[in-house]
């Protein structure tokens, strides 16, 4: 049996093999085309930008796609660097909203979700492969003692149980020196306006370290949503839009801190060459 | 002049006002659980395993926290000698080591990471001009070298602002008896800071040693295996009324202080 999934983000439905799990179609559930662009917060072509309140330091957002042609099927790449060049530690961030370009979509074979509590109690082997949706890595630094200890953690990114018809995500991160943690975080996806198409919405709990020590912050974060079609037969993949707006894709991230400063930064892919 | 404290977690020690001069101190509070206090003012101190529980892992952490209303500071600590209770284990074996050398002309970051013990910090303060000056230290704990058969803890405390600092205090494990299994003694160095203040004492100061989830990886058998540190453990029996500890204190002004107290016993 074969069957066709669209989550608000997906791209037109595909087939593929299935068990028998399905998902339903939501309303406005393709997300496509909509290349539109009263640039509201899109950056000039080709470059990044940000606006901040309050303490933090600006940080930068970076965006590429693999393959980067359009309507291809592959993955997309989404680095921050909250420490605007820095070797300070951040403010623990608190949640991060990343704003996608219209007309992205998301290609899912066959649909899995992943519960949020099987990540926490058996890692990322606990979730069906197939509700995998990206990996990506991630530094956190903490000040102990007189050091500013950082610590590289890895994620992994799954489909979570959809919640009043709309697709949630879970992220897992996992470091394992110094300290052994293991943390996940819950995610949702939301609609946005042009230029963007969709919104991931990541609530980011404390990120504790030592009793008594201050809690660990989020210096840099890379995550590649998709894969290589090459990667897995029924690996979930990303579809790059199929228009390219004048200036570029644009992407940007909104960003709030345990110290109450808020941070849009924002950027541009290029159009394929 | 000599007092026994009381077996509480917050004392008071009449006379006069007195500092809690912590520096090495805190690491060795932190495995005494001292609670001790000032004539009229109160030092309270909180301690707890992390996790609570017969037997784990767990760090153990501290705060001691001087609530003074008045504006002389107390006297610096020299001498500490303190007890832990029997049972409490410390994974010493195959742990690295760091020298006092290397923390003295390099810093913590330079001594191996498997010889760290725990992390700490407070606020000193010291009189100048009438008034009290207050500097955030931090405290950085590593197991030293063996003596004889007997550990030594390092402890380096660092201070930058308004004065810069930074000194190593070493620990040395002296005999015991029960219901203690384990003590440390230390000598502080007193600490100076400008023409015509007071030497440095410690207004109040946490640390936290040992570590519940902290590991490292290691080639054995040709695979590069993440190994965990145990740290400190919990002893795996609590006698009633809780695990007990000692402090006996020394102060700059030839008074001294013992102090007894406990750690609560874990729930359930």
């Amino acid at each position: 049996m074969t069957t066709s999934v669209a989550l608000p983000w997906v791209t037109p439905a595909r087939s593929a093999s299935s068990n028998g799990t399905q998902a339903p179609r939501t309303s406005g559930a393709q997300a496509v085309g909509t290349s539109g662009a009263s640039a509201s917060g899109a950056s000039a072509p080709g470059t990044s930008g940000a606006s901040a309140s309050g303490a933090s330091a600006p940080g930068t957002i970076a965006a590429v796609f693999h393959p980067d042609r359009l309507g291809a099927q592959g993955s997309f790449t989404v680095a921050l660097d909250l420490t605007g060049g820095g070797t300070t530690d951040p403010s623990p961030l608190l949640s991060a909203v990343l704003r996608l370009p219209a007309g992205l979509g998301v290609e899912v074979p066959r649909l899995r979700a992943c519960e949020p509590e099987r990540l926490r109690l058996l890692g990322a082997s606990g979730c069906p492969p197939q509700s995998r949706i990206g990996v990506g890595r991630a530094l956190v630094r903490a000040s102990l003692g007189s050091l500013l200890l950082e610590e590289s953690i890895s994620l992994w990114v799954f489909l979570g149980p959809l919640r009043n018809l709309q697709a949630t995500f879970e992220m897992l991160a996992q470091g394992y020196t110094p300290f052994d943690e293991r943390v996940v975080l819950s995610g949702a996806v939301r609609p946005d306006e042009p230029p963007y198409s969709e919104d991931l919405v990541l609530s980011v709990p404390t990120i504790p370290t030592l009793p008594l020590e201050p809690d660990a912050s989020i210096a840099s974060m890379s995550l590649t949503i998709g894969a290589s079609r090459r990667a897995a037969r029924e690996a979930n993949t990303t579809v790059e839009p199929t228009r390219c707006p004048p200036g570029g894709f644009p992407f940007a991230a909104e960003l709030a801190y345990a110290d109450g400063s808020t941070q849009t930064i924002s950027t541009t892919s290029p159009c394929p060459g | 002049m000599r007092r026994d404290a009381v077996p509480s977690p917050l004392a008071r020690r009449p006379g006069r006002r007195m500092l809690v001069a912590i520096a090495l101190g805190c690491a060795c509070a932190a495995l005494a659980g001292i609670a001790w206090a000032a004539g009229g003012d109160a030092l309270i101190v909180k301690e707890a395993f992390t996790p609570d529980r017969l037997g784990a892992a767990a760090n153990l952490s501290i705060t001691a926290s001087f609530a003074s209303s008045a504006d002389v500071p107390p006297s610096p600590i020299e001498m500490l000698t303190l007890y832990a209770p029997a049972g409490l284990g410390i994974q010493a074996r195959g742990a690295g080591t760091c020298t006092m050398v290397t923390l003295e002309q390099r810093g913590p970051a330079s001594c191996p990471a498997d010889s760290r013990v725990g992390f700490g910090g407070g606020v000193a303060v010291v009189a100048l001009s009438g008034q009290l000056v207050r500097e955030p230290f931090t405290l950085d704990f590593f197991f030293g070298s063996t003596a004889h058969g007997h550990l030594r803890l390092l402890t380096y405390v660092s201070g930058s602002s308004p004065i810069t600092t930074g000194f190593v205090v070493v620990a040395k494990e002296i005999p015991t008896h029960k219901p203690y299994g384990l003590g440390f003694s230390a000598r502080l160095p007193q600490v100076s800071t400008v023409p015509g203040a007071s030497n440095a004492s410690v207004e109040s100061a946490f640390a936290t040693l040992g570590a519940s989830d902290v590991a490292y990886f290691e080639t054995i058998h040709g695979r590069r295996t993440l190994v965990h540190v145990k740290g400190l453990t919990v002893p795996r029996r609590c006698p009633p009324g809780g695990f007990p500890t000692r402090a006996a204190i020394e102060f700059t002004d030839g008074s001294t202080l013992t102090v007894n107290p406990t750690i609560p016993c874990p729930r359930g």
